[in-house]
């Protein structure tokens, strides 16, 4: 079987949930506290990924980024040499959307080629969304990545994410 | 330097090395080694020479092109702040990591020397800064989000209360419609225009007269109250003399105080100057305050107005005093509110909607006066009004004594 690594960047503003993804998915674990993330916590995930010439083990290094604004200066070396990255925001807070693009700003410049795939998180708290499923599309049209609606308390969607992304990445 | 001496301040410091050939095999490891493997997944132990630098280093799987990148001189270093890394103990240590260049001794690249910091103990510290400074930014959105929310229920609220207004404006307008007509017939009875009347037809038509004056007086009072509320009242600021204007309210409302046999006493001087106000809308304030101690003082009570200057400049006082049922001092702060009617009023069985001090109140400021008042249960209480005096006459009347009585 062959064997890929793979660098894959989690991207988002503070407290969107891009750690608690990766402990779900890596771990199938979920804290409600919130722990801010400082700098970077590379962890890896192995998935097998099926292609027309047989599968790959895809070894998936999840680099999962301080969203804080006092890190966005060291941000550019995390991104360096990723090969895909996951956008992350809170269904609610409508301005954790917004801010994605300027993450996808600095990860094109170091790693134009990356792929993008959206998770717009928090799905289980259905009664406080302040984000539309239009919204989230008009912003993922025009990044050109899919998106899914996740939670990493639940667990809904996220391994199918991860995974989707992994095909993206074998393409 | 000495080798045991630099391996020493490498190992107190928490500084790790690496040194890897051209291909990014490991051919050296010193320092505080430990940390370079000392991670959830590395390797077990300083066994791993010869072991390629991102299997020894996990986080730079897949920066494999950086690391050419130096090797080939296209990039001087490639350092990682803050790398997070969990315990066995599921604690979590903070590296800084550097790759740079390494040179034999005529300066060519023959590999790299990756250098590792333990930076926990300033890393905990930052930590705890984010983590305080990010919760409170999610307070602060919060609290926004919450502000906002209120705002929208807010006008929410307004609009519901503008309707209600409006509903009570309309409602009032088409209560009092037919009170007239019912009123004038009343009256014609009363005075024989359809002939003469019984005694006993005399005694229930002076109820029904009663009691529609009282119909007309609550819907005069709910239409003041959504004209205020609206901001439509208008008055017609002209210098009236205040003394004339009492003296002809408290005409006015003597038959209802000879009625219960109270005694009304009015104390004034002579030479007060003019005060700016509405006619119509200052008797209403007076009447309303005689009314009141009226309505709530025993029969054989006793009554006093007083018109002095105020002891703030520029206006005048008057004063209704009452030896009535009093207000307890729980009620006191409410008595200006919409629908309020203070226990010791409800009980003397005394007719009232509520809204005559609140409408009295919002008159005075409406003039630019005052409105304040002194009370004790079971004996009584004291309203002060203060209007205005007119124009250029209000410096003059500063020297005017307060004390003099009629």
């Amino acid at each position: 079987m062959t064997r890929v690594s793979k660098k894959i960047c989690l991207l988002g503003d503070f407290a969107v949930g891009k750690t608690s993804l990766v402990r779900r998915l890596v771990y199938d674990r979920f804290d409600d506290k919130y722990i801010s993330t400082i700098g970077v916590k590379v962890s890896r995930k192995t998935v097998a990924v099926p292609r027309v010439d047989g599968v790959v083990e895809l070894t998936m290094m999840l680099w999962d980024l301080a969203g804080s604004e006092e890190f966005s200066r060291v941000r550019a070396s995390y991104l360096r040499g990723a090969a895909g990255a996951v956008l992350v925001c809170d269904l609610t807070r409508p301005e954790t959307l917004e801010g994605l693009r300027s993450y996808v700003d600095d990860l094109t410049v170091v790693s134009p080629g990356a792929q993008l795939i959206l998770a717009a998180n928090k799905h289980d708290l259905g009664a406080q969304r302040q984000l539309e499923q239009a919204e989230i599309e008009a912003v993922t049209a025009s990044l050109g990545a899919p998106h899914y609606l996740t939670s990493a308390k639940t667990g809904d969607a996220v391994e199918a994410l991860f995974r989707h992304l992994g095909r993206l990445l074998m393409t | 330097m000495d080798l045991a001496v630099a391996q020493l301040i490498l190992e107190d410091r928490k500084i790790a090395y690496a040194i890897t050939d051209h291909d990014l095999k490991v051919v050296e490891t010193g320092g505080a080694a430990g940390i370079l493997w000392d991670s959830y997944d590395g390797a077990e132990d300083g066994s791993n020479l010869g072991c390629s630098l991102p299997e020894l280093v996990p986080e730079l799987i897949g920066s494999e092109a950086v690391l050419v990148d130096i090797l080939t001189g296209r990039l001087p270093r490639f350092e990682l702040a803050w790398v997070n890394r969990e315990t066995a103990e599921g604690a979590t240590t903070y590296l800084t990591m550097v790759a740079l260049p390494y040179r034999d001794r005529t300066g060519q690249i023959v590999g790299l020397i990756h250098l590792v910091e333990d930076v926990t103990d300033v890393g905990d510290l930052q930590q705890l800064l984010v983590q305080r400074r990010n919760e409170l930014r999610l307070l602060r959105d919060q609290l926004a989000a919450k502000n906002l929310e209120l705002a929208t229920t807010n006008v929410e609220l307004r609009r519901l209360d503008e309707m209600k207004s409006v509903f009570v404006s309309v409602a009032a307008h088409e209560l009092r419609t037919p009170l007239a007509p019912i009123l004038g017939y009343v009256e014609m009875f009363l005075d024989g225009d359809f002939g003469p009347l019984t005694d006993r037809q005399r005694e229930r038509l002076e109820v029904m007269d009663r009691n529609v004056r009282r119909l007309l007086e609550i819907t005069d009072n709910l239409l003041d109250v959504t004209r205020i509320e609206a901001e439509r009242v208008e008055l017609i600021l002209r210098p009236a003399d205040l003394l004339a204007l009492v003296e002809t309210v408290l005409a006015e409302y003597r038959p209802q105080l000879e009625a219960k046999a109270q005694r009304l006493t009015l104390h004034a001087h002579s030479d007060l100057p003019p005060v700016l106000c509405d006619d119509t809308r200052a008797a209403q304030i007076i009447g309303n305050l005689l009314s009141n101690a009226s309505k709530y003082t025993p029969d054989g009570g006793l009554i006093e107005v007083s018109l002095a200057l105020a002891e703030e400049q520029g206006f005048l006082q008057v004063s209704v005093a009452d030896n009535g049922v009093g207000i307890a001092a729980e009620d006191q702060e409410k008595v200006f509110e919409r629908f309020f009617r203070a226990e010791s009023a409800a009980l003397t069985q005394a007719g009232g909607t509520g809204l005559g001090l609140y409408i009295t109140r919002s008159l005075v400021e409406m003039h630019g006066g005052r409105i304040w008042f002194e009370s004790e249960l079971g004996k009584g209480s004291t309203f002060h009004v203060t209007f205005l005096i007119a124009g250029r006459l209000a410096a003059a009347a500063r020297n005017i004594p307060t004390s003099a009585a009629t």
